[in-house]
């Protein structure tokens, strides 16, 4: 199976706040997934009600990319740009990555020297997250691969 | 279904326009058809449902139908002739290598029915006037009447004919429907006349001929239902024929397909008249089966022709030497592969197969955008992108078109998803889902889904329209400026075309599509989605010169966008809305903007000074509206300018202490706002007493060039006396300088204090903007921790990592007020135990102290415990105790009582004093607001561990009763007073008291309380024998005391409540020698249990002698039993070694004893020695037959039971009883030890001491 190619993953706090936008491809058009990450949470406030598993699938394709999310039992929501490909993108797989993406958050906020407000987390581009960054990048490095 | 006949009436015909006064039955009948044919179905793009169902277009009785087939005129031996249509035709559009026309389907849909129905007036002899019913029917009149009848019959006939010549040619069905009076339908006549015309015309037998009469419209409804009804079949027909005829050409051609090769080009013009390829054949008669087999209703079938002819198509455009691009057949074949290309998808969506239907429509964008490379118009030009927008476009108005009527839209949310369907899946794909009927598609469901195949709403599809139109409008205007192939037909033409137009609608159908599909949430619809669209349509407003419409729309999504943080999002926002407000000129706004741009930032491409330059270019350059009135600018809610932040230095401080604050207000890094000509600043506390602090502009240059300024505000407070009254600095900020604001304040009154609000002015010419900012706010809303600023030089700060450090809570001091307690604990229980408790006012104010006293309930068992204070007794809560006002260092005490019961153990007391400081000064001040109230409280819990004084003990021994029973007939026992004391007998208690406590006591009294009952009663006790001043004497722990008294008991219960209760009247002895209040403690008799005995002897003997004096021995035989008789024996068995000599019975038989009985027998013995000397040996055996189960043997019957004699010298049956303090009777019998029967079994007989 051809392997997935993530071109951005986003972060968004519970109460809808961007905490990290990360584009994966390399042409520093992040702001169109900042415009994605937040009409994902359209679609996510939708099937959350409904949903009981955090992994809530396809929201929706656009342009180039197919946006899945995930929701953290926290209410941290992931967003995830995959690169539009003509495969069946399997579900066990994308919720494989998210849960690969929830862990980096988690070990990163786990951090006690990480000095965080839970409402209000520090957002991107801080230095603080630069270690998170770095597992980010590994990760899609891997699922790019096709591992 | 072409229906021809029913021609509306012609207003102007002058014989329609005659004053008929009702309309003629048969006019109102053929507009009511006509009305009701053309109902029945209405061409839409979106049809799937199959209901038998027409098409019906009204035409002409006479009208031709296009020409069949025509052979080449000119050529005749080509005897094969053509459709005009044909590309073998030289005078068809398609000539020579065309594939297919749209003309062709306009044939098929417009042109040629596959059923005509002609409606004809059957005609009607008119009707006379019967004169009169008699009238014999006039001969003459109705053989005129059959002539003429058969006259106008036969020229129907011949016209019918005439047609169904016409219709037979093309193998159509035509049917005739007559239409005839009511009263003709009655008329016997008819059958024979109709059979008449069908004949003459040749019409088929079946469903050829209807006959109709003016009917109402729902008749008329049933009748067009059984006539499409009818005519579905032959309709079906019609179209199958049509396939199976295109079917034999396509075989014939396939198979002929080598010999083909080019049967009419003339061998001298190769290139010139190239003829339709195989292919090209194929793919013509492909889509031409599909298109019966759609006119049909047969889906599958027509899908499947359609895909085979993209698929020969699809094959056909890869081959340049087939069709060679940019040709008109080129152009053509493009057409019709995208029009296939819909047809298939449209089908698979009648299916329901939404992901086969996209997956049909990206491949075929991808292939033909893959073969538009190869064309020369490959993703660099705008044609490529008119395409693909054309493509998405059809699409979104398809899936629209669909979604109105019967088209559903998946919902790509995972299905019945969870863990164990991972795990299930791998090994028993089946089991996880049981029972669905969709069992493949779930299984790939759960697998996942294809996002390229998920069907969306249509929305989506207007968007990527809109998006591909963007793209051709951006190419379009690179090629604008190249200008190089402006000659091209095609860029003439794309020039003509407005394309914002086209993306500003198409945006705005997506809009609207988004804005419908958009979760219904109850309570907030945020519709980020619809905003996004919204901020695509702003845009292209501002593209196309719309500035007013794309503010409107920038200014609703900033809102959401400010709300949600989304800052990244917003600063492209505000730099088109700002590029629009400057177009429009509105100089407020802009100023607005710019000022909200200051705190996003600039792009790192940009100069950091651009917007400050901006911003001070407007300002000098314009007015503001009104110059008197500031502009206020309220930036609450999206980015502030400034990160500043407020630190106190304490948490809490006391009431009128100073706390130290410091204001930190540091500017963007990464925007230039150092020329900003800000002219004050001022702060506002929350305490609204406290004075606004202003900090005036100064234009001194700081020497230094040190990032931080430090400004001593000085002391703050209500009188504000002390703050200097103009403090100045320099307020222009550098790239990220601070200017630190520190100083004191203190308030008179408790609150919780920050600062409320700063603000910045602006001045530049008349503008006079002022900024209120909040004082802790972070740009991309870092929260740094709070920084105390300790020295400038070195720079140094200090880590304050206390939550809330931003504000302060002022308290007033606490009461100094000191609480003891004094008692001797343990405390026991029925005693009074008196607690006091002290209070000192230690502070040096007046304070007026209360307390709340809280007997907590206790966990023992049946412990009633009560405290009293002054007059106070409760077995809870005492409150509102005052202690009045105390003076500093005066001190009250009060004595709390506290009274246990019951069981030992811990007793709890909550004591709450509350102080307020004395309003006897300022009575009239208004301290109702209980947080402004200065009371403190002081809680302390108190402890009593509760011991008993006492310990007390009981023992229990029975004796038999001693004097001769009185017989049963005995007249006393019938008297009132009769105590039946023979058969149970007396019960001795001893009374054993046991000083428990740490504490020595003094027992003052202790008296038996007689509570005689019907079955004991206190013969004597020997408390009586003390007198009360006997008792004053000291016990320390571990001294005892013991009282015995005698009970008689009565027989007949088995359980006698004890007959009294042992008053203690005792008081403590501290340890000084000083004694403590009289306590009485009452322990009540146990209760007493009645041995029973059945057959018994007692023997009586006094227990000293005189050497040969003779001694008498009574031996009683007391028949206890209920209900048994007794028969005994007795026997004296003398031994030599007897010390006695027995004058008596040796051996006898005692009378039978009747139950209650007793019979005494005597005896003389004389002792014969001096000393202890033992009782000679006297058996008493009962003859009563005993069944004794002998182990082993079986059943074995003993004569005679050895009764058993007691010497009642030595009658005790003890029991021993440990009397709890304070327990019921009932505990006291559960408590007592039964007599044991074990010790009673043992005869034990005394001597006698024999004295000489």
């Amino acid at each position: 199976m051809a392997p997935i190619r993530i071109h951005a993953v986003a972060y968004i706090s519970a109460n809808n706040h961007p905490v990290l936008i990360r584009s994966f491809i390399d042409n520093g058009n992040a702001l169109k997934y900042h415009y994605i990450a937040h009409t994902a949470l359209d679609v996510i406030e939708e099937r959350v009600n409904e949903a009981k598993h955090p992994y809530l699938g396809l929201l929706y394709s656009i342009d180039d990319v197919a946006v899945y999310a995930y929701m953290t039992p926290l209410n941290l929501k992931i967003v995830l740009a995959l690169a539009l490909a003509d495969a069946v993108v399997p579900d066990i797989k994308v919720h494989t990555i998210f849960k690969a993406f929830h862990m980096a958050y988690y070990h990163a906020v786990s951090n006690p020297f990480l000095d965080l407000d839970p409402a209000n987390p520090v957002p991107l581009n801080s230095p603080k997250w630069k270690f998170f960054t770095r597992q980010l990048d590994e990760i899609c490095a891997v699922v790019g691969a096709g591992v | 279904m072409f229906v021809a006949g029913l021609d509306a009436p012609s207003p102007q015909s002058p014989i329609d326009a005659a004053p008929t006064r009702l309309p003629d039955p048969f006019t109102l009948l053929t507009a009511r058809l006509r009305e009701a044919l053309l109902s029945q179905r209405k061409v839409s793009i979106w049809q799937p449902d199959k209901n038998k169902s027409f098409q019906v277009l009204l035409v002409d009785k006479d009208i031709r139908f296009p020409p069949r087939k025509i052979g080449p005129q000119d050529d005749s031996q080509h005897a094969v002739p053509h459709s005009p249509l044909s590309p073998l035709t030289p005078s068809s559009p398609l000539y020579p290598d065309g594939l297919i026309a749209p003309i062709w389907i306009r044939k098929h849909t417009t042109l040629v029915p596959s059923v005509f129905v002609l409606f004809l007036r059957l005609f009607e002899f008119p009707l006379h006037n019967l004169r009169s019913p008699l009238d014999a029917p006039d001969p003459d009149r109705e053989k005129d009447r059959e002539q003429e009848e058969r006259k106008r019959d036969g020229e129907l006939a011949s016209y019918v004919a005439s047609r169904k010549k016409s219709t037979n040619e093309r193998n159509m069905k035509l049917t005739v429907v007559l239409m005839a009076s009511r009263r003709m339908l009655d008329d016997p006549a008819l059958d024979a006349r109709l059979t008449f015309i069908r004949k003459q015309s040749g019409l088929d037998a079946r469903a050829a001929l209807f006959v109709l009469s003016p009917v109402s419209s729902s008749e008329l409804g049933d009748f067009v239902q059984s006539l499409q009804q009818a005519l579905y079949e032959p309709a079906v027909e019609y179209y199958t024929s049509h396939s199976k005829r295109v079917r034999r050409k396509r075989n014939r051609h396939t198979q002929a397909v080598s010999s083909y090769s080019n049967p009419l080009s003339p061998v001298g013009h190769p290139g010139t008249i190239r003829p339709l390829r195989p292919e090209g054949w194929t793919v013509r008669y492909e889509y031409k089966m599909a298109c019966f087999a759609e006119f049909r209703g047969e889906d599958e079938v027509a899908l499947k022709h359609y895909q085979d002819a993209y698929e020969v198509l699809a094959v056909m455009f890869g081959s340049m030497s087939i069709l060679p691009p940019r040709t008109k057949r080129w152009a053509e074949a493009k057409v019709l592969a995208d029009c296939i290309n819909i047809k298939i998808t449209k089908l698979y969506l009648y299916n329901n197969e939404h992901s086969l239907a996209l997956s049909h429509h990206t491949t075929h964008i991808r292939k033909f955008g893959d073969l538009s490379r190869g064309w020369g118009i490959g993703e660099e030009t705008f044609e490529y992108w008119s395409w693909v927008a054309r493509q998405y476009r059809i699409l979104a108005e398809l899936l629209e078109q669909g979604t109105h009527s019967t088209l559903s839209l998946p919902s790509h949310r995972p299905v019945a998803y969870n863990t164990a369907l991972y795990t299930s899946t791998a090994q028993n794909p089946s089991s996880s889902r049981g029972s669905t009927p969709a069992l493949e598609t779930d299984a790939l469901r759960s697998l996942g889904l294809n996002p390229s195949y998920a069907l969306q709403h249509p929305g989506f599809y207007y968007y990527m329209a809109a998006r591909c139109t963007e793209m051709r409008r951006e190419r379009f205007l690179i090629a604008l400026d190249a200008e190089g192939v402006s000659n091209s037909p095609g860029f003439a033409n794309e020039k003509k075309v407005d394309h914002l137009v086209i993306i500003l609608e198409l945006y705005t159908k997506s809009y609207e599509l988004f804005k419908k599909y958009t979760p219904s949430s109850q309570g907030q619809s945020q519709a980020r989605l619809t905003l996004w669209i919204a901020y695509r349509i702003g845009q292209t407003y501002f593209d196309s010169g719309k500035f007013d419409m794309a503010i409107r729309f920038f200014e609703r999504i900033a809102k959401t966008y400010r709300r949600e943080n989304w800052d990244p999002m917003l600063r492209p926002l505000l730099t088109t809305w700002y590029a629009c407000v400057q177009q429009l000129g509105d100089v407020e706004l802009s100023v607005r903007l710019l000022i909200e741009m200051l705190g996003h930032g600039v792009d790192e491409s940009e100069e950091p000074e651009t917007l400050q330059d901006d911003l001070l270019a407007v300002l000098k350059s314009t007015v503001p509206s009104s110059p008197d009135e500031p502009f206020i600018i309220d930036l609450s809610g999206s980015q502030p300018i400034f990160d500043s932040n407020v630190v106190f230095w304490t948490h809490e401080v006391k009431v009128g202490q100073p706390v130290a604050f410091q204001v930190s207000i540091t500017a963007p890094s990464d925007v230039a706002i150092c020329e900003l000509p800000f002219m004050s600043l001022s702060i506002r506390f929350s305490d609204d007493t406290l004075p606004l602090v202003l900090l005036q502009h100064s234009g001194a240059e700081i020497d230094e060039p040190s990032k931080v300024t430090h400004i001593n505000l000085g002391h703050i407070s209500k009188t504000g006396t002390d703050v200097p009254p103009t403090l100045k600095t320099n307020l222009r900020w550098k790239q990220d300088s601070t200017l630190v604001l520190s100083g004191t304040f203190s308030s008179e009154v408790p609150t919780t204090l920050k600062i409320e609000e700063l603000l910045l002015t602006l001045t530049e010419g008349t503008w006079n903007i002022q900024i209120p900012m909040d004082p802790c706010s972070y740009r991309h809303k870092i929260l740094p921790t709070s920084k105390w600023l300790a020295s400038l030089k070195p720079l140094k700060f200090i880590n304050v990592k206390r939550e809330n450090s931003s504000s302060m809570i002022v308290r007033h001091r606490s009461h100094n007020v000191l609480l003891s307690l004094t008692h001797h604990s343990p405390a026991c229980i029925d005693e009074v135990y008196p607690i006091s408790i002290e209070v000192t006012n230690a502070d040096n104010r007046e304070l007026e102290v209360t307390m709340d006293i809280l007997l907590q309930p206790t966990e023992v068992d049946d412990a009633v415990n009560s405290i009293t204070l002054d007059d106070e007794q409760s077995s809870g809560l005492i409150k509102g105790i005052s202690f009045g006002v105390l003076m500093p260092g005066v001190s009250s005490i009060k004595t709390l009582n506290l009274f246990n019961t019951g069981g030992a153990g811990d007793r709890m007391i909550d004591i709450s004093i509350q102080s307020r400081v004395s309003s006897r000064d300022d009575p009239k001040e208004d301290l109702s607001k209980s947080d402004m109230e200065d009371v403190s409280e002081i809680l302390q819990t108190l402890t009593v561990p509760t011991v008993k004084a006492l310990k007390v003990t009981y023992d229990v021994a029975y004796r038999r009763h001693l004097d001769e029973r009185l017989g049963l007939a005995d007249l006393r026992r019938f008297e009132e007073d009769f105590w039946d004391d023979g058969e149970a007998g007396e019960a001795l208690v001893t009374l054993r008291l046991e000083c428990a406590g740490p504490w020595a006591l003094e027992l003052q009294k202790v008296t038996l309380e007689r509570q005689n009952n019907d079955g004991a009663k206190v013969l004597e006790t020997s408390t009586d024998m003390f007198d009360e001043a006997d008792f004053s004497s000291e016990y320390v722990p571990g001294d005892e005391f013991s009282g015995l008294c005698r009970i008689s008991l009565q027989g007949g219960e088995q359980y006698i409540p004890g007959p009294g209760t042992y008053l203690v009247q005792w008081c403590r002895i501290h340890d000084d020698g000083t004694r403590g209040s009289t306590s009485t403690s009452v322990f009540p008799l146990p209760s007493l249990r009645l041995p029973t005995d059945g057959l018994v002897g007692l023997l009586q003997i006094s227990p000293v002698a005189r050497l040969h004096q003779a001694l008498p021995l009574t031996l009683r035989i007391c028949n206890n039993h209920p209900t048994r008789s007794a028969t005994c024996t007795v026997h004296v068995e003398p031994d030599p070694s007897d010390g006695f000599v027995i004058a008596g019975l040796r051996s006898g038989r005692v009378p039978i004893l009747l139950p209650g009985t007793e019979e005494k027998i005597l005896w003389n013995l004389i002792p014969i020695e001096c000393g202890y000397i033992k009782l000679p040996k006297i058996k008493v055996v009962d003859h009563r037959k005993l069944i004794i189960n002998v182990q082993g043997i079986g059943e074995s019957e003993v004569e005679g039971q050895a009764v058993k004699i007691v010497d009642v010298r030595l009658d005790r049956r003890r029991e021993s009883v440990i009397a709890e303090s304070n327990e019921t009777e009932q505990e006291g019998g559960k408590n007592t030890r039964p007599p044991d029967p074990e010790n009673d079994s043992e005869e034990i007989w005394g001597t006698v001491l024999v004295l000489p």
